[in-house]
């Protein structure tokens, strides 16, 4: 067969396979259950019933200084996104809003709050801006906000003991933005193909250097130039996910966030070197070279998120470690998902590297037609 | 819950613009590449005559 006819049906599939994954992303599967279950649905269902609530006082306007049993009030709740950096926060008298986004709640007080610093439950104290709460209450308004969630609460406990108090939403089941987990479809394989090149370019590199075949030149180039492609939209989809979960667009102090944008920075100024320089010889051995110690940049940006007990990193480890959970529906479509993006890359590849030989054959007509002049 | 939407929109259509921006520059580059190297080719063929 024709390898362009070849390479059309590939493109075509891919795009079949990307549209399914829309389509399957979008409809077919439900939104975050279980392990990550909508907000809205958690509050509607325990409406009326006591629930165990733990936020931090973020307005002390609102809230009493003393309670009495079954007095409704309105304070708000925090949705923390990462409770660890609360803590610091407020240890050092710097809270801000940066870290989570508040929504007030109506409840019904059950029993006098109990107050938690960093973690050491006290006695009923004064409140004050910032003080972690933590209170057995009844929901009187599910009305919270149709994109918020309540972090840190279990149902029908009756002990202090019971509030639990996580460093991440998900790790309570429960996402702040359910709908923008769909991003995650395209969000990851982008990811997974920059990755994949940066490998190619890898691979391509070390027979360039070790061959001197131009070829390998060409496809280490192509691929470099198709991971930054891959990568860019990774690292735009990404923010505007986390502004809807995390609250904030993106977090300089994440390690995977920072990994990644570094990784991003070095292919971009791979391009960039290999633009500035004409001598072909030069600009495939130098290209060489960076595309091999550039590559270290990969597995750093791939396990940083693994690594994050050790350094700071809210990202999401779902593939990079085995304590993601993702519902038989999400697995299916992040797998169609992978293997879309895979086709297109390769058919992609294969194209760019096309016009790549066109290019060289245009340069060297040039140069040709020069000389006889 | 509209916000969430919105991004969802706004992130597929990052993806989706981006991979047909691509497509679309390679297709107008290699166009624009064997259109001069017809031109090329024409002009040796004209010398050579």
């Amino acid at each position: 067969m024709d390898k362009s006819k070849l390479g059309r049906i590939i493109l075509v599939g891919a795009a079949i396979l990307m549209l399914l994954t829309t389509y399957l992303a979008v409809i077919y599967v439900p939104l975050p259950q279980t392990s990550v279950k909508s907000a809205d649905k958690i509050l509607s269902s325990v409406e009326g019933s006591r629930i165990r609530v733990a936020g931090f006082v973020s307005d002390i306007l609102n809230l009493p200084r003393e309670f009495n049993p079954a007095q409704v009030i309105r304070f708000s709740l925090a949705d923390f996104s990462d409770y660890q950096r609360y803590l610091a926060a407020a240890m050092v008298d710097q809270l801000d809003s940066q870290w989570w986004t508040v929504r007030p709640i109506d409840v019904e007080i059950y029993e006098v709050p109990k107050l938690m610093l960093a973690g050491i439950v006290d006695g009923p104290q004064d409140f004050i801006k910032g003080t972690n709460l933590s209170v057995l209450a009844r929901v009187m308004d599910k009305g919270i906000g149709s994109n918020s969630n309540v972090t840190g609460f279990s149902l029908e406990t009756s002990s202090w003991n019971d509030v639990t108090i996580g460093t991440s939403p998900g790790q309570f089941g429960i996402m702040t933005a359910p709908v923008a987990q769909k991003i995650f479809y395209f969000h990851m394989p982008s990811a997974w193909v920059s990755y994949l090149a940066f490998f190619v370019t890898l691979i391509a590199s070390a027979l360039y250097l070790k061959t001197r075949k131009i070829k390998y030149d060409r496809w280490a180039f192509c691929s470099a130039e198709l991971g930054v492609l891959f990568s860019t939209i990774a690292i735009t989809t990404g923010p505007v996910w986390a502004k809807q979960e995390w609250g904030v667009y993106w977090r300089w102090d994440d390690t995977k966030l920072v990994t990644t944008f570094v990784l991003w920075l070095v292919y971009i100024g791979y391009l960039m070197l290999r633009a500035s320089m004409t001598d072909t010889g030069t600009r495939a051995r130098v290209g060489a070279v960076y595309g091999i110690l550039g590559f270290v940049t990969v597995p750093m940006s791939l396990l940083s998120s693994r690594v994050a007990p050790l350094l700071q990193s809210s990202h999401p480890q779902v593939i990079a470690s085995n304590s993601g959970s993702l519902s038989p529906e999400a697995g299916m479509t992040i797998g169609i998902a992978i293997i879309a993006f895979t086709l297109l890359f390769i058919t992609m590849l294969i194209r760019r590297v096309e016009i790549a030989e066109s290019e060289e054959e245009l340069e060297e007509l040039k140069r040709t037609i020069g000389g006889e002049d | 819950m509209e916000e969430s939407f919105g991004a969802l929109y706004i992130a597929y259509s990052i993806v989706w613009l981006g991979v047909f921006a691509y497509l679309a520059y390679m297709y107008l580059r290699q166009h624009s590449i064997d259109k001069d190297i017809r031109s090329l080719k024409e002009e040796v063929s004209k010398h050579v005559k």
